[in-house]
């Protein structure tokens, strides 16, 4: 596999026609399609805060506005805080009358008290007058701006708007959908809820109520304006003390002018995300959901499905419309044999028809979804109250297909290359290396379990100049074996891939 | 690109029976505390201060020329303490980098020149970025990508920061890293 922190030099043709490294692809074992980052729709499947690490249900993280109630941003640099203790001397004041020669009766008592620090950037919470605090989380003062209160009326006004537009849809919907029976059947009549013939009658629901918005008064604007204090022309201004760009954003609500009003910052959760293939809504990615754990669920990786190639090196010096080769190794890391075909790219015509044969799939699965959602609709519409929660379920956007960018610049010197990749199998790592002497066509160098390294010799093109990055591209045909389905199916798919061979550097 | 074959001279390395290669241009303080747990790689000019504190590494860990390993401190108010530091497996510390972490998860990978604060957290399947620089305390989550400009970016299943096949990944790279550092042949 290639270097993750390097460019990669080998890459793929995702389905839709991007191209990218290996790494970055993923293989849904259902279509049996390679998929990129684009193609799959990106879910969130758990929230947790990155520096406690503690795993926050959707919910309460909905409820603490997607922030950690333990951790803090540093306001300055926004960096973690941390608590810091000291030992802080506070004088304790004895409520009993003081006893004849004991001093005063105010006794000094050293007490553990806890303060924000950024190590990062030295900032505490004590620049800014926040008082230290008994226990090292929570606790800490929420920093309330001024408009907190109109906000949250703004807020509650808008949302029964939102409710009580939502009822009346329903309400009419309710009217337009033609009964399905004058009279009540059988089941109505044994019937289950009275709720049920109160809508087939056309009366309202008992239950629900009318969510009437509260009044808000609305905001009005004004013509008068303060003017500007006269000193502001005159007084030097310490840019030290003026709050940055990105340190107001940091405080959205107040965003406040200088430093002295910055306040430490809930920080922001973190998800993690479960990735789903458009064409055929199975995941190809699922993550666990405790926070540490870097297992997954559901892992369909590229690179377990798809023979790995990787450039050893470039044989030869490149000459412009001279035969070069290089030395690639193929990996095959399923449990299966591959019979591997290396043959020259599609050309232009056969990509575009491609392309339509891949729409042409796309639509029919399209039009299945849609008619099967109008059943499901259709089905349901005595419950008026369901339609729309079907309605809701997104159907994922599917990008069209484009033609891939990358061209090739060579021009493979066989038409065909032929052999097979054999299966992975993770004990010959602690065998003795025995190599079996058979017949195995020229264009191999060695093989040892199930990899495999090949010479490719091409023709690079006439027109290319000194300088020019050489592209070698080629499609390679593999069989894989599809254990989905109960009965192991074999399938022969084809991936395109491309390689920098590297520059010409003679003439 | 496969990685290339690096050479050392016999007399540059020490091979141990478990696979450890380490160079003899190191400064190994306190060396009763440093457990290299197999196939791990120590370059020219690295330094573990073992005489501070216990320091441990998984298998399959490379640390590059020049990287500084020091376990961290911490101050109290009679003085300041030292805690060991556990490093995991596959974990790649680039050159010059230097760590005093109090734990490395597996599968990290640190760039070079990066400075990790002390009693830092890295979790399994980070990506400090190559010059970075973590203040002290910092905690790093799996599949996070610290970066040069100190923000950190990524999260599991998200393509663009930490790929998400991190784990085989970091295996592959340290494991064809040991394979192809080899003694060389002609030098005997």
């Amino acid at each position: 596999m290639a270097n993750f922190m390097q460019n990669s030099v080998v890459s793929y043709a995702c389905t839709c026609g991007l191209v990218n490294p290996i790494t970055k692809l993923f293989f849904c074992r259902h279509c049996l399609k390679l998929r990129c980052g684009f193609c799959v729709c990106h879910e969130v499947d758990s929230h947790f805060c990155s520096n406690c690490l503690e795993n926050i249900p959707s919910s309460e993280a909905k409820h603490k506005k997607n922030c950690c109630t333990n951790c803090f941003n540093c306001p300055c640099c926004q960096h973690t805080l941390s608590a810091r203790a000291t030992m802080v001397v506070v004088p304790k004041k004895t409520d009993d009358s003081p006893k004849e020669g004991e001093g005063d009766g105010v006794k000094a008592v050293t007490k553990k008290m806890y303060y924000l620090s950024c190590l990062g950037c030295r900032w505490t919470s004590r620049d800014v007058g926040i008082p230290d605090q008994n226990v090292a989380t929570g606790a800490w003062p929420e920093n309330e701006c001024s408009y907190q209160t109109r906000f949250n009326a703004l807020l509650e006004y808008y949302q029964a708007v939102v409710l009580q537009d939502k009822q009346e849809k329903q309400e009419y919907l309710r009217r337009k959908t033609p009964k399905a029976h004058k009279f009540p059947s059988l089941t109505d009549r044994t019937g289950l809820t009275v709720s049920m013939i109160r809508r087939q009658i056309g009366w309202p629901d008992k239950n629900t109520q009318k969510a009437k918005p509260v009044n808000i008064t609305p905001s009005v604007a004004t013509d008068e304006l303060e003017d500007l204090p006269a000193d502001v022309f005159t007084q030097p201004i310490n840019l030290r003390n003026v709050s940055n760009i990105q340190q107001r954003h940091g405080q959205p609500s107040d965003q406040p002018f200088t430093v002295n009003k910055l306040y430490p910052q809930r920080r922001i959760l973190w998800i993690k995300r479960s990735l789903r293939c458009r064409q055929c809504e199975h995941n190809v990615i699922k993550p666990e959901y405790h926070p540490t754990s870097v297992k997954y669920r559901i892992q369909l990786f590229a690179n377990y499905h798809v023979p790995d190639v990787l450039l050893v090196r470039s044989e030869e010096v490149l000459h412009a419309g001279k035969s070069g080769s290089i030395i690639l190794k193929l990996t095959n890391p399923t449990m299966h044999d591959m019979s591997i075909k290396i043959k020259e790219l599609p050309t232009l015509s056969e990509e575009l028809e491609m392309i339509e044969e891949f729409k042409l799939a796309c639509k029919i699965k399209e039009n299945t979804a849609t008619s099967a959602a109008a059943e499901s609709l259709k089905s349901i519409t005595s419950s008026p109250s369901l339609t729309s929660t079907t309605l809701s379920r997104q159907t994922s956007l599917i990008e069209d297909p484009r033609i891939v960018q990358q061209k090739a610049n060579v021009k493979l010197n066989n038409s065909e290359l032929n052999f097979v990749l054999n299966q992975r199998d993770d004990s010959t790592e602690f065998d003795e290396d025995v190599q079996t002497p058979r017949e195995e066509p020229e264009f191999i160098i060695w093989r040892k379990s199930n990899k495999v390294s090949i010479r490719l010799p091409f023709t690079t093109d006439e027109s290319l100049k000194v300088g020019d990055l050489v592209k070698v591209g080629f499609t390679m045909e593999y069989t894989y074996v599809n254990t989905v389905t109960n009965t192991p199916t074999s399938h022969t798919l084809s991936a395109r891939v491309f390689i920098d061979a590297g520059q010409i550097l003679g003439e | 690109m496969e990685i290339v074959d690096t050479y050392y001279s016999k007399d540059e390395y020490v091979e141990t029976a478990s696979g450890n290669k380490v160079s003899r241009q190191t400064v190994l303080c306190g060396s009763q505390n440093i457990v290299l747990n197999g196939k791990v790689v120590v370059q020219t000019g690295a330094i573990i201060r073992g005489d501070l504190a216990n320091v441990r590494t998984g298998r399959y860990c490379v640390i590059s020329k020049n990287a500084v390993i020091r376990p961290p401190y911490k101050q109290f108010s009679k003085g300041i303490a030292f805690f060991p530091m556990h490093i995991g497996d596959h974990v790649f510390i680039g050159e010059s980098a230097v760590v005093s972490a109090s734990s490395i998860g597996s599968f990290v990978y640190i760039g070079k020149n990066a400075i990790i604060g002390r009693r830092c957290a890295l979790k399994d399947c980070c990506i400090i970025e190559d010059g970075a620089v973590l203040p002290p305390e910092t905690t790093v989550a799996s599949y996070m990508r610290y970066t040069a400009k100190g923000t950190i970016e990524g999260g599991q299943g998200n393509p663009n920061f930490v790929p998400a096949a991190m784990q085989d990944q970091m295996v592959d790279y340290t494991k064809s890293f040991y394979e192809h550092f080899l003694r060389n042949p002609q030098a005997g």
